[in-house]
Formats: C-alpha cells, sequence, structure tokens
C-alpha cells in the first residue's frame, strides 16, 4: 500500500467520524435549543459535508482496491472513537477495549500486507 | 415459547428488529453496488478519481447512494426502541457478511492471509462493539 492510498484512506474514516460526533452533538442540543438556531444547522451542515467528503474519498478508493481488502480498515473507526473518548470524556481505558482495539490493529495489518 | 412483544413496540414492518434487519442488508447492498459501480467507472489515471466524485455517473452509485438513505432512516428508527448497546453490537453482523459477500457476488479472491486479518479484525469488533455503543452514547 502506498503512503498516498492510507492517506485517503484515514483521511476518509476520520472525516466519517468527525461527521458523527457533530451530528450527535446538533441533535443532542434540539432537547435545549430545538431546531430553529444557527448553532443547530450550522453543525448539521458540518456534518452532512464531512460525510459527504468521506463517501466521495470512498468511491475514491473503492476503484483502486477490492471491498473485502478496503472494508476491514472501517474498523480503524472503533479505534478512533476509543482514543477520542479516552481524550475528550477522560474514559479509561478498559481491557476489553484495549485487547479488542490491538486484535483490529493486527487484523489491519494483516489486511494489508495482502 | 413466543416472545410477547414489548408495551408500545410496533410490528409488522414498524417491528424495530425487521427494520434492524433491513437496515443491516442496505448497508451490505449499498457497500456492494458502490464497488460494482466504482470498479465499472475506474479512471486510474486520472488525480481527480481519487475525489470519487467521477463515480457519480454510474447508476449503481446511485442506487447505493439511496440504499445508504434508506438504511439511515431504518436505523434511526430503530434506536427509537433498542438501545444503542443492543443495537449496535448486532449491527456488526455486516462485517461478517461483507467479506463473505466479496467472495461469493464480487469474486474477488481473498488469500488466507487476508481472511485472517478479517478474522482479527470481526473478533475485535466483537469484544469492542457493546463498550464503544456505550463511549458513543456519552459523546
Amino acid at each position: 500500500m502506498t503512503f498516498v492510498s492510507f492517506f485517503f484512506i484515514l483521511a476518509s474514516l476520520l472525516s466519517f467520524v468527525v461527521a458523527q460526533l457533530i451530528l450527535k452533538r446538533a441533535m443532542v442540543s434540539t432537547a435545549q435549543s430545538g431546531f430553529r438556531n444557527l448553532r443547530f444547522v450550522s453543525r448539521v451542515a458540518i456534518g452532512v459535508f464531512l460525510m459527504t467528503i468521506s463517501f466521495f474519498l470512498t468511491l475514491g478508493l473503492l476503484q483502486r482496491f477490492d471491498l473485502s481488502y478496503l472494508y476491514p480498515f472501517q474498523g480503524l473507526s472503533v479505534i478512533i472513537i476509543t482514543v477520542m473518548a479516552a481524550f475528550i470524556l477522560k474514559e479509561k481505558l478498559t481491557l476489553q477495549l484495549t485487547i479488542g482495539a490491538l486484535l483490529i490493529s493486527a487484523g489491519i495489518v494483516l489486511v494489508s500486507l495482502s | 415459547m413466543t416472545q410477547q412483544p414489548k408495551r408500545n413496540q410496533p410490528f409488522g414492518f414498524g417491528n424495530p428488529w425487521l427494520q434492524l434487519a433491513l437496515s443491516v442488508v442496505c448497508v451490505l447492498v449499498s457497500e456492494l453496488l458502490l464497488k460494482r459501480g466504482a470498479t465499472d467507472i475506474a479512471d486510474l489515471q486520472s488525480a481527480w478519481s481519487w475525489t470519487g466524485i467521477n463515480g457519480l455517473v454510474s447508476p449503481l452509485v446511485w442506487w447505493a447512494i439511496i440504499l445508504i438513505v434508506a438504511s439511515f432512516v431504518s436505523w434511526l428508527y430503530v434506536l427509537r426502541y433498542i438501545p444503542l448497546t443492543i443495537a449496535f453490537p448486532l449491527s456488526r453482523v455486516v462485517d461478517v457478511l461483507v467479506p463473505f459477500s466479496c467472495w461469493i457476488f464480487l469474486g474477488e479472491f481473498i488469500s488466507t492471509l487476508r481472511w485472517c486479518g478479517i478474522a482479527l479484525v470481526v473478533i475485535g469488533l466483537a469484544l469492542v462493539a457493546k463498550p464503544i455503543a456505550r463511549i458513543e452514547q456519552r459523546l
């Protein structure tokens, strides 16, 4: 795998995860401030924009790689969320999460070697 | 033993478990259609093809987009009735279905090394699915 393809795979995943988090924040905020405010609309717009970027990057990658090769990389999104939770929420990494993240990483290394 | 439907839980087409299954099937089929569509229009010489925008000329990609929207609507409906800590781990069944479908329907050659990698990822996802759903709920 080249550096360029790894960059696009990571960019596609990161934009997807960040979009999910922004959309989640937007929906949670509606409980207090409703739907008709600039903050909600701008959050949804940014979330949808990032998801669109992720979609097109995936489409570009699918032109070059097998789906069975690219799909396991989506497991990286779980690792990104785990890291974000540790930083943003100050969550402690449980043994289960750590072992799971290690297995996913090892699996992705094997797939990228294949 | 038959399970009684919970109070306020719709049945028939509105049954959240059926919607969860539909959501998974929509994701699976959309992935396969995206791959087929992308392969049909692949233009590896152009640097623009990295952006994937050229994929929009393929009708299969548009069908995939419709299925992605459908799966999203189903998923939102599921979340109204089933807790994320249950729905999310169950939805990961798609991680097993996608590689098998690549092999069966797309005819992709999956080497032993790749099968091993896929298996490790699936086991890892099964381990972290529930804690991750809990974290996502908090995020």
